[in-house]
């Protein structure tokens, strides 16, 4: 290639962009002491019947400069993994300010889970985020064991350890082909969903379903491992190493992919804890929090593992810290296994439970960060108060924080690398 | 509700019953936290990997900042905050949970909260990320936060009037409180056969007859034509 002298370079389109970044971070109103500016453009902007806006941060987002204008992202965009509408303010090309609205999704399973009793509680949480469904089933049984007064025995524990990490390299596997896809990158979704189904049929093998698979009771699981499962567990630890770095080989050494992740939505560990940002996007970031090592639940302070932490901060290492923690689940797994105890799976327990007034908080480590319960039990049947603080929700906030001085188009990628899912969100 | 009533026998646990009231060894914890916060501590009280107390909504954020920046405690993290109403005469509570480093438990702080006038300070100037919990409990619960930027509904619609997950507010299909008394459409044969199910009479309580907006006597739609959805059911 000839050598192009920097005199006489065309400037790069992008680079040009970045110098206008702080101009920019100005504009969008992050900057404390500025005054927002703008005329308040109403909410017909976006297809929404006009109200006076409700707050000075929606007066701020819906304020147009000159040159600016509102577009809506969503709900029905294919790649807001779920649906949720991103009301993204451009100038040109170029991110100004992001405001996500939520609800869209919303079921209020907060408020059914108080009309349930606690043993069909576990089948309302399934829905929600429904790429981590064990995830979800955990800590409420952790939650209604703890008020109950009631130990699991020592192999469910296993079990639901062994099915956990099993969920987690799924959803971490989706997430590498989620944000290729973003990216325009067919090919490793589909990989993708190779390595997920076949997961997904082990996991049917021992749970009776496919995608919600209602596995955990409130003291124990709800079936021992079978024959068929085992084999095919088998199969899967044989094959997954090479299936996940094909995929890896496909993704990480992309030029396009790594122009368009490296130095992108790059969030500092400060930021990071500050905005309540958990799980692998905080361990990118490089902060080594993790549930499983800082409270350790079910069985993980007999299980030898690091909490993995990577430096930048940007998309490149959220996607390079979900493909350590495949790596890590694997190990994790095969320990599980070797230390899997004999005996029962499931504690003799009453089919409507009622725990003696109190309240129980459990938290773990899901794909997506802390997700957690506060459950509150009045000596009914049903549970008084139950709270689930899902990760993707919270994470979310670092979107309009990150995405300022971007192209629209990055938007989506560096959304993808925090992995939301909207069954989450909404709740 | 009835089944759940029925005695069911006692069973005895296979799992080893915990004990409940071990605490965790939380001993230089508890101790900090009577020294720094003196007389905002209230009610302390500590399970196995929880330490909690109550303090004064008015005075969450003083609270929390101690707790956050104090050397000896540096719970940096906010791990949750969620809203709990405790009945129509009783109070609101905002419950944050909170994550240290230094010391082997979760930090719940409960703040009450008057159900007559309930604000309480925001803390989005300690945590960013308080926001959407801040926005989700007002959406649900109807707790305004004090200096709160951005205190709009998160999941229900703008225009949305009620706090959906306060104890008076009743779910329109609430067994106990419906006025078709928990009868589902699958119960009720004559409306498996797709082609009849306009001519199956609804179930309405109390009878049509009965109701404010009953229709005038031989109006039009008086027998069979009545709509299924009821619109004598709380909202």
């Amino acid at each position: 290639m000839t050598k192009i002298d920097p005199e006489t370079r065309i400037p790069d389109p992008i680079e040009l962009d970045r110098l206008e970044e702080a101009r920019l971070r100005a504009a969008a109103g992050l900057v404390p002491a500025r005054a927002i500016g703008g005329e308040y453009a109403g909410f017909d902007q976006v297809g929404i019947p006009d109200r006076p806006p409700q707050t000075d941060r929606e007066r701020e987002v819906y304020s147009l400069e000159e040159g600016e204008m509102l577009v809506n992202m969503g709900p029905q965009h294919p790649s807001t993994h779920g649906v949720m509408r991103l009301v993204v303010k451009v100038r040109g090309e170029i991110v100004v300010d992001v405001d996500p609205v939520l609800g869209y999704l919303h079921r209020g399973i907060e408020k059914l889970c108080e009309n349930a009793t606690y043993t069909t509680v576990l089948t309302y949480v399934d829905p929600m985020d429904y790429l981590a469904t064990m995830h979800n089933e955990h800590a409420p049984a952790i939650a209604f064991e703890k008020l109950y007064g009631i130990e699991p025995p020592k192999r469910a524990e296993y079990i639901r350890a062994l099915v956990v990490e099993l969920n987690r390299i799924f959803s971490h596997g989706l997430m590498m082909g989620f944000l290729a896809l973003d990216m325009g990158g067919i090919t490793p979704i589909l990989y993708a969903f190779i390595n997920r189904d076949e997961i997904v049929d082990l996991l049917s093998s021992i749970s009776g379903q496919r995608m919600l698979f209602n596995f955990f009771r409130v003291g124990g699981v709800n079936f021992d491992t079978n024959d068929e499962f085992l084999s095919r567990l088998g199969t899967w630890r044989g094959n997954v190493l090479k299936n996940i770095e094909m995929n890896e080989r496909m993704i990480t050494d992309n030029e396009i992919f790594r122009a368009r992740t490296m130095n992108m939505g790059t969030l500092t560990g400060r930021d990071a804890i500050a905005l309540g940002v958990t799980g692998p996007n905080l361990r990118a970031s490089g902060v080594p929090f993790d549930v499983r090592k800082a409270h350790p639940y079910s069985i993980y302070n007999e299980l030898d593992f690091d909490v993995i932490t990577h430096e930048s901060g940007d998309s490149y290492a959220r996607y390079l810290q979900r493909i350590a923690e495949i790596k890590q689940s694997i190990h994790l797994i095969d320990q599980i296994i070797d230390k899997m105890p004999h005996g029962p799976v499931q504690a003799q327990v009453p089919g409507i439970i009622r725990p003696r007034p109190g309240r129980a908080y459990a938290a773990i480590e899901s794909p997506r960060g802390l997700y957690s319960v506060y459950s509150i039990s009045d000596g009914g049947p049903t549970p008084y108060r139950f709270r689930m603080r899902d990760p993707s929700f919270i994470s979310l906030q670092a979107i309009p924080k990150l995405m300022p001085g971007r192209l629209v188009a990055d938007t989506m990628a560096v959304m993808a690398s925090f992995d939301p899912v909207m069954g989450g969100v909404d709740k | 509700m009835a089944h759940l009533r029925r005695p069911r026998p006692a069973t005895h646990a296979l799992g080893r019953r915990r004990t409940l009231s071990t605490p965790v060894a939380a001993g230089a914890l508890v101790r900090s936290l009577t020294e720094r916060l003196g007389s905002d501590l209230g009610n302390l009280w500590t399970d196995e990997d929880t330490v909690e107390f109550t303090v004064d909504g008015a005075r969450n954020v003083e609270v929390l900042t101690t707790l956050r920046d104090d050397p000896d405690l540096e719970f940096f993290m906010l791990a949750d905050a969620a809203a709990v109403d405790y009945g129509t005469d009783a109070h609101f509570e905002v419950v944050y949970h909170l994550f240290s480093w230094k010391h082997p438990a979760w930090l719940r702080v409960r703040a009450r909260v008057d159900r007559a006038n309930p604000r309480v300070p925001t803390v989005t100037g300690l945590w960013e990320g308080a926001m959407f919990h801040e926005r989700e409990m007002f959406d649900m619960m109807g707790i305004i936060f004090d200096g709160n930027r951005d205190l709009r509904r998160i999941y229900m619609s703008p225009d949305y009037r009620s706090f959906p997950q306060r104890r008076d507010f009743v779910l329109p299909d609430d067994a106990a409180d419906s006025p078709a008394a928990g009868v589902n459409p699958l119960e009720r044969p004559e409306t498996w056969d797709l082609t009849r199910f306009n001519e199956a009479p609804a179930v309405t309580f109390p009878p049509s007859s009965e109701r404010d907006d009953a229709p005038a006597e031989g109006g039009e739609g008086g027998e069979g034509g009545e709509t299924l959805v009821d619109k004598s059911r709380p909202r």
